[in-house]
């Protein structure tokens, strides 16, 4: 783990908190890219895209939610990075998220869904990180449990696995 | 009933509706199915991308191909384990075909696993073996594909079948519901046409009893309890002279209540408010008084009831106008108290004339009954009976008009005793031969069929019919025959006067029996009578129960007939005249007290013929003076006396605590009518002998009042069936209540007063009421004194203590 770059990427992101119209380069990814961000973005740091990896994701504070899914059997504790904290940090300014899987599985996700107690991009359940065997690396879960607005066909559409591309509309 | 019924449906069906409405929507809105479908489908496309990638690896040498079967390997996994272990395909597992092929899978992959992440140059060696597991793999996943298509359409149709019954069972509830609406509807309307029949009937009974407010002749005011007027009438309007829009809602006792009953009327109303008692209301009409608006007060008789309106009581007050009905009443009493007022002049003339006849009659009498005396020869003994008889007739002609004013004033009654029905007849017969003759004529009596000899009868009042009915036969017949017939049959006495006069015209025959009639002939010379012989006759046989009538022809003469009851008795034993003076008492100490001479001559010689020592007094004062020294064992009082009459004698003597206090005093008195006998009493008088004197009376009298009383030899004549005490009692009785009544009247007449207390007074005392006496004896003096405010306490006073006095008794 590289110290020095988690406390840029805080530093980044509690600047850009303060003043989000003001564009920055991001910082390049060290390990695997996890995820690709592309469109309508202020921050980049590979062309127009920017490119993110665990621990650029980790970086950017982790949030827990734990709920059952149809998917799965049982209650799993689920973390990741909040899909609004995500949004923030690389700048994103249109209203729809286009998500692509790794199998090309593609879903248009409402801006306005990303709140302080939405979904999040987990990468790690149950304390493991997820494989790609396992609907990893990245998967988008909503807080199902927590309320029955959650649990509709168009919010399960929503939480795509295996997720690696995003894209800003 | 019916309507709650009917909401309660509703509510229940539209809730079961409802309820069944939002499950169905939870079912479709809660979506628990991703798409199976395109999962299962992409299962396929997954493996085949898999297998794809094996394909192209075996036949390029590039890393990315070797790459992209572990990609392509991690992505068919991942929905394998989905398949597996995804509690959304949990039923879907449950069906062999799938759960097993699934099972299966998942094993073959677990064992490729290895393989995947093992050394890259491993994995190309083992390509071809992937290519097999592949190919092995493919049946198993078609066949799960299968059967979780073939699941998901059954369950699809299962759905749509529920939701189709689910529709029909919204559409059955919907059917009912709107039935149930229209049952409401209807019902509804119904309940609506009622209550607009009601209200119009309602709306009917208000103008009908506003009508009957409206004409009534009555005023009719309603108010609250606390006097505001609600509503005044058309009538009332009238009466009081406001409208009603300036009296409503002003207080009642303001508006019609005269200024001297406020008060009461205050209290009245704060009493029924407290308490609810009520005094006037409820309790019929009562007189009391109004005040109109020009502030005239009047008479109106008032009837309160009190009536609930909802929450509130009121009162209701229906109020009549009576000024002109009371000022017609209080003419109508003045107008009787004139008529009784001229009714009582006549009587006391009456009283009068027959006072100043019998004395005259008195004196003639008495001298015929001394001349009796005298040695006569045979024939002037003769005229001496027939003129004792003569002046006995006129005195019973004297009594006739005084019958006349009796039977005015009501009050007479039949005195029976018995007497022998013969010797009444004979001596009827004797006593008119004389005038018989005169006529030429020819009179006799006799039975016809068995004779009846004592009989209980008023003998002197048919004697005086008789007498009447022989003297007009006498008067109307001249030579011819006059002959009495009596006749029993059964329990009827039938007397008959039979003449052979002139008769009596047919037309005429009813006439005769009334007042004043008389039949003035120019060629019979007959000189007529008073005119009230024949009705006094009749009134007199009424009174003893019988019937009097006639039958005549004219020119051959007439029949009356009197038909009486029959009372049959044993007569007493038979005893002469001689006998009973023998046995009478004798040498008794009288005190005479008499004004006139020749009434005093008489008395003295009749009670010195029988024997007893008479004292002379010729005035009251004369004769208290007497009686004070010396003790008489009789005295006998004239009444009408100068310097002090017979009563105020009597009174003097009775109270003062002279010798003769407690002697027997007897009154001597023309005045026969019963209101002075009790006058008598009432002074403290022990007895009555009326004027003319009788020997044979008077005898009695000494015998009865005297302390010598012989009594072996004492008269068993009979004694009237009725106590005259009795009878006293009921008639002081009525005279009291008379008196108090004519009292209410408010008589203005101060001497009148003063008599007619006086003489209750009298009575009071004797019948034991001595307190009544003393309140009248008041009443008397605050007239005479001519104190009207007195008057009228001493009158509340005495009507107090009559209303509390004991019952009368006999003296």
């Amino acid at each position: 783990m590289n110290i020095f770059r988690t406390i840029s990427a805080v530093a980044v992101a509690v600047s850009l908190w303060a003043f989000p119209a003001t564009a920055e380069i991001l910082p390049s990814p060290e390990g695997p890219v996890l995820l690709t961000v592309s469109g309508k973005i202020e921050n980049t740091n590979e062309g127009e895209t920017a490119l993110l990896d665990l621990e650029m994701l980790r970086a950017l504070g982790e949030s827990v939610i734990t709920t059952e899914t149809i998917w799965t059997p049982d209650n799993h504790t689920f973390i990741g990075v909040r899909l609004k904290t995500l949004l923030e940090y690389i700048g994103a300014e249109g209203d729809t998220i286009n998500a692509t899987a790794i199998n090309d599985y593609s879903v248009s996700i409402p801006i306005s869904d990303a709140t302080e107690t939405g979904p999040i991009i987990a990468y790690e359940m149950d304390g493991k990180q997820l494989s790609r065997r396992d609907k990893g690396p990245l998967w988008v879960i909503y807080p199902f449990s927590s309320s029955r607005d959650y649990r509709t066909e168009v919010i399960y559409s929503r939480s795509i696995w295996q997720l690696d591309r995003i894209s800003i509309k | 009933m019916l309507l709650v019924l009917i909401g309660l449906l509703c509510v229940l069906s539209i809730t079961f509706l409802l309820s069944e409405i939002v499950r169905e929507l939870r079912f479709l809105n809660s979506a628990r199915s991703d798409n199976v479908h395109w999962a299962l489908s992409q299962a396929e496309v997954e493996f085949l991308d898999f297998r794809n990638a094996v394909q192209t690896a075996r036949t390029s040498t590039s890393p990315d191909a070797l790459e992209d079967v572990v990609v392509e390997f991690d992505v068919f996994y991942s929905r394998v384990v989905t398949l597996r272990t995804g509690t959304f395909y949990s039923s879907l597992r449950e069906i062999e075909p799938f759960g097993n092929s699934i099972e299966e899978i998942q094993n073959r992959l677990d064992a490729i696993i290895p393989i995947i992440d093992g050394p890259r140059t491993e994995l190309r060696a083992a390509l071809p073996t992937l290519g097999n597991q592949a190919a092995e793999m493919r049946p198993l996943l078609r066949t799960a594909a299968t059967a979780g298509l073939q699941y998901f359409v059954e369950r699809s149709d299962q759905s749509r079948e529920n939701f189709a019954s689910t529709l029909l069972h919204l559409a059955l509830l919907a059917t009912a519901l709107v039935f149930a609406l229209i049952v409401l509807l209807v019902y509804t309307r119904r309940v609506g046409n009622q209550t607009e029949i009601r209200g119009q009937e309602l709306a009917d009974a208000y103008a009908r009893l506003n009508t009957i407010l409206e004409t009534s002749l009555d005023a009719v005011v309603v108010s609250d309890l606390d006097g505001r007027i609600l509503n005044f009438n058309p009538s009332a309007e009238r009466i009081f002279r406001y409208s009603q829009d300036e009296v409503i809602g002003k207080n009642i006792a303001d508006i019609i209540i005269p200024d001297h009953f406020r008060d009461a009327h205050d209290a009245g109303m704060k009493r029924m408010r407290a308490s609810g008692e009520q005094r006037v209301v409820g309790h019929g009409r009562v007189r009391l008084e109004a005040k109109r608006r020009n502030g005239e007060v009047f008479p109106v008789e008032l009837a309160l009831e009190k009536a609930q309106a909802g929450e509130d009581e009121m009162v209701i007050a229906f109020l009549r106008d009576i000024s002109h009905s009371v000022a017609a009443e209080t003419e109508l009493v003045e107008a009787r108290d004139k008529a009784l007022a001229g009714e009582k002049a006549k009587t006391e003339f009456l009283a009068m004339m027959t006072h100043e006849i019998r004395t005259p009659l008195n004196g003639l009498m008495g001298n015929l009954t001394l001349l009796e005396k005298t040695p006569l020869s045979q024939k002037q003994r003769r005229y001496v009976r027939n003129m004792n008889i003569s002046g006995g007739v006129l005195m019973h002609h004297v009594d006739a008009v005084l019958d006349v004013a009796r039977f005015e004033a009501g009050a007479v009654q039949s005195r029976e005793e018995v007497v022998h029905l013969g010797r009444l007849l004979q001596d009827i017969v004797d006593s008119q031969a004389i005038a018989v003759e005169m006529n030429g004529s020819h009179i006799q009596w006799g039975w016809i069929g068995k004779p009846a000899m004592w009989v209980r009868i008023d003998s002197s009042r048919l004697q005086q019919v008789l007498l009447n009915l022989v003297g007009n036969a006498i008067k109307f017949t001249h030579n011819g025959r006059i002959i009495i017939e009596a006749e029993q049959t059964g329990s009827t006495l039938e007397l008959r006067v039979i003449d052979t006069g002139i008769g009596i015209p047919e037309n005429e025959q009813e006439r005769i029996f009334g007042d004043f009639q008389t039949i003035d002939r120019a060629d019979s010379g007959i000189q007529s009578g008073t005119g009230l012989g024949l009705g006094v006759a009749r009134r007199f046989v009424e009174t003893m129960g019988g019937e009097l009538g006639v039958e005549s022809a004219e020119g051959e003469g007439s029949v009356f007939w009197v038909r009486l009851p029959l009372v049959i008795e044993d007569g007493p034993e038979e005893q002469d005249t001689t006998q009973l003076i023998e046995d009478a008492v004798t040498g008794c100490d009288i005190l005479l007290v008499e004004d006139t001479e020749i009434n005093l001559e008489l008395a003295r010689e009749i009670l010195s013929g029988l024997g007893h020592h008479v004292t002379e007094a010729r005035n009251g004062q004369e004769a208290v003076a007497k009686a004070d020294k010396h003790r008489f064992e009789l005295i006998l009082m004239d009444i009408r006396m100068p310097v002090l009459d017979g009563l105020g004698a009597t009174r003097a003597i009775r109270e003062g605590n002279g010798a003769c206090r407690d002697v027997p005093i007897v009154a001597l008195s023309a005045n026969v009518l019963p209101e002075a006998r009790d006058r008598f009493v009432a002074a403290g008088m022990s007895g009555f002998l009326p004027k003319p004197l009788d020997e044979n009376e008077l005898q009695r009298v000494i015998n009865q009042l005297t302390s010598r009383r012989h009594i072996p030899a004492e008269t068993p004549r009979p004694q009237p069936r009725e106590n005259p005490l009795q009878d006293l009692l009921d008639r002081y009785l009525s005279e009291t209540v008379a008196l108090f009544a004519w009292f209410d009247t408010k008589p203005d007449d101060l001497a009148e007063i003063a008599e007619q207390a006086h003489k209750v007074a009298g009575s009071a005392a004797a019948f034991g009421q001595p307190k009544l006496r003393d309140a009248l004896v008041a009443v008397e003096m605050a007239a005479e004194l001519g104190d009207r405010d007195q008057l009228r306490l001493a009158i509340d006073a005495a009507k107090e203590v009559w209303q509390d006095a004991p019952e009368p008794t006999l003296p």
